[in-house]
């Protein structure tokens, strides 16, 4: 995060990060609070944090919505991803595959998902199976493609001297095509798991019994602007935390880059 | 003149099992090359012997290249004409007589300096424990002591190209083809992995194909020179260089025998060159 030149140091960065946010939500309160514009459209900062600390620390309803999102983003985000690299995989190694199933595929991931959800809804229930189907359509397309890219992206050196040194195409294949791509995998993978996050809160939030979205739908449809504001505030939290995560996982396990 | 050496270690060195004279020798005769009827190789005949080191100078496109990928299995065999013979067998992909090294270092990025050492003899299934010591060995041969556990990321160019010297000798290959190895390395630095080169070929005195387009390399280092025409590619030169065993290219620089060969195959190289 601070490898272009800044002169400030990392506590300092957060400390004016932080400034720039008390600002931010201090003028928001002041324009709420003197009607300059109607809460009613934009909530208020004291009415956000009001409604977090009941839903979290009181009712703890947030946290039970949260954990049906979450399951359903990391189920959608493991299945989409494993199914995407997987099918990666065989186009990278058998290139009659992908000639024949690539246009397919292509015209399927050009469907808007938004649309096919309520399909979804009609096939997998109101439950989680559809929200996992959403998330998992957008993921598997990803993570597909950057799979294929990662694959393709292998140095034509690294075949030459393998060819000269005798080894098989497993060999090629695992000591040289599958870590080469592993970072551009890595790129799809971060994205995947954004993705799914969406697909699965958008799914929750056309029809659904838990999860964030719906809890989105129901504020919104009864004018609770600020419960709305607090849902999405917790939404991009839970979106900054992956991204770093990811972030974390791709430092650790590909130190050699 | 290369008898003068007092390295009498090597022509059959113990590293290097030697399954009949033919094992480290590359024979080329009367071969002829062509890609799609373009004409790239025309009637070359060349014998490399077990333990000599061979350097092939030319302008680009004249072939060289072309040789070498022939020998190491990377041509298919309806490409040529001719005889050609590597440690006494047709050129296959994968032959274990051989060890190629490209111009560029070709590491694995994701493998520690030692991990890409010991790539090679890894492909080839030499048991674990061997291959790591070989690797070892050879990092510390090649000046990389301390940097076993270094990324290539961490490494200058010149350093990257050690790696791949030990790689390429950590196989128990009679045979090194080298195409432009140093290729991409400025001059200092050049120089300094040639000695290296050349005193890693010293200990066991594997038979060498060295490609390059740079004569000083060629004349500093090799028993022998042959030097090619412009495309189609023949033979127009086969200098032996007599210079003394064993070497320091540094040292050459200054050697004026060394220059006197030098001008020698740089004549025969324009007469190639000239319409």
């Amino acid at each position: 995060m601070t490898d272009r030149t800044t002169t400030w140091t990392t506590p300092q960065l957060w400390a004016g990060r932080i400034a720039i946010l008390i600002v931010f939500f201090f003028l928001w309160e002041r324009a709420a609070a003197s009607k300059f514009i109607d809460p009613i459209l934009i909530g208020r900062p004291s009415g956000i944090a009001a409604y977090l600390w009941a839903e979290i620390f009181i009712t703890g309803s947030l946290i039970k919505d949260l954990g049906w999102t979450m399951l359903g983003t990391i189920l959608a985000f493991l299945l989409g991803s494993a199914c995407g690299i997987l099918v990666g995989m065989v186009f990278v190694t058998r290139p009659t595959v992908e000639a024949l199933l690539s246009l397919i595929l292509m015209a399927l991931n050009a469907m808007p998902r938004i649309a096919l959800a309520p399909l979804f809804l009609i096939w997998f229930g109101l439950g989680l199976g559809s929200k996992i189907a959403i998330g998992f359509s957008l993921t598997f397309f990803i993570v597909l493609s950057s799979t294929v890219a990662g694959g393709r992206g292998v140095n034509p050196d690294h075949i030459t001297l393998a060819r000269t040194l005798g080894a098989s195409e497993e060999q090629i294949f695992r000591k040289f095509v599958l870590p080469s791509a592993v970072p551009v995998i890595f790129n799809g993978l971060r994205l995947g798991l954004i993705f799914a996050l969406l697909g699965v809160v958008g799914g929750e939030i056309i029809a659904s019994e838990h999860g964030l979205g719906q809890t989105l739908t129901v504020l919104a449809a009864s004018f609770k602007t600020s419960g709305v504001f607090a849902v999405i505030i917790l939404l991009a939290l839970v979106g900054v935390c992956i991204t770093w995560g990811m972030t974390w996982l791709e430092n650790h396990l590909l130190r050699w880059r | 003149m290369s008898d003068r050496a007092p390295g009498t270690i090597a022509r059959n060195g113990t590293s290097v099992p030697a399954t009949g004279r033919h094992r480290g020798s590359v024979h080329i005769h009367r071969v002829s090359v062509s890609f799609a009827h373009l004409l790239v190789v025309d009637d070359v005949s060349l014998t490399v012997d077990q333990g000599e080191f061979v350097s092939i100078v030319g302008p680009s496109g004249c072939g060289k290249t072309t040789l070498l990928n022939f020998a190491a299995g990377l041509l298919p065999a309806d490409v040529i004409r001719g005889t050609y013979l590597v440690g006494g067998k047709p050129p296959e992909s994968g032959n274990r007589d051989i060890a190629y090294m490209l111009a560029r270092d070709a590491l694995c990025p994701w493998r520690t300096a030692l991990e890409n050492a010991e790539l090679g003899a890894e492909i080839r299934a030499v048991p674990p424990p061997e291959r790591r010591q070989r690797a070892l060995d050879l990092l510390d041969k090649v000046g990389l002591k301390g940097f076993e556990h270094a990324y290539p990321k961490a490494l200058s160019q010149g350093m990257r190209q050690r790696v791949a010297l030990a790689r390429t000798f950590s196989l128990d290959a009679p045979i090194l083809l080298m195409d432009e190895p140093f290729g991409a390395l400025d001059a200092q630095t050049k120089l300094q992995l040639e000695d290296v080169l050349l005193s890693l070929w010293q200990r066991e005195r594997r038979t060498v194909v060295f490609v390059t387009h740079d004569l000083s390399e060629a004349v500093s280092m090799s028993d022998r020179v042959v030097v090619m025409s412009a495309r189609p590619g023949r033979v127009i030169a086969d200098v032996k260089i007599t210079l003394g065993r064993p070497r320091s290219v540094r040292a050459l620089q200054k050697d004026p025998a060394y220059h006197e060969l030098y001008s020698h195959v740089w004549t025969k190289l324009e007469e190639g060159l000239a319409p």
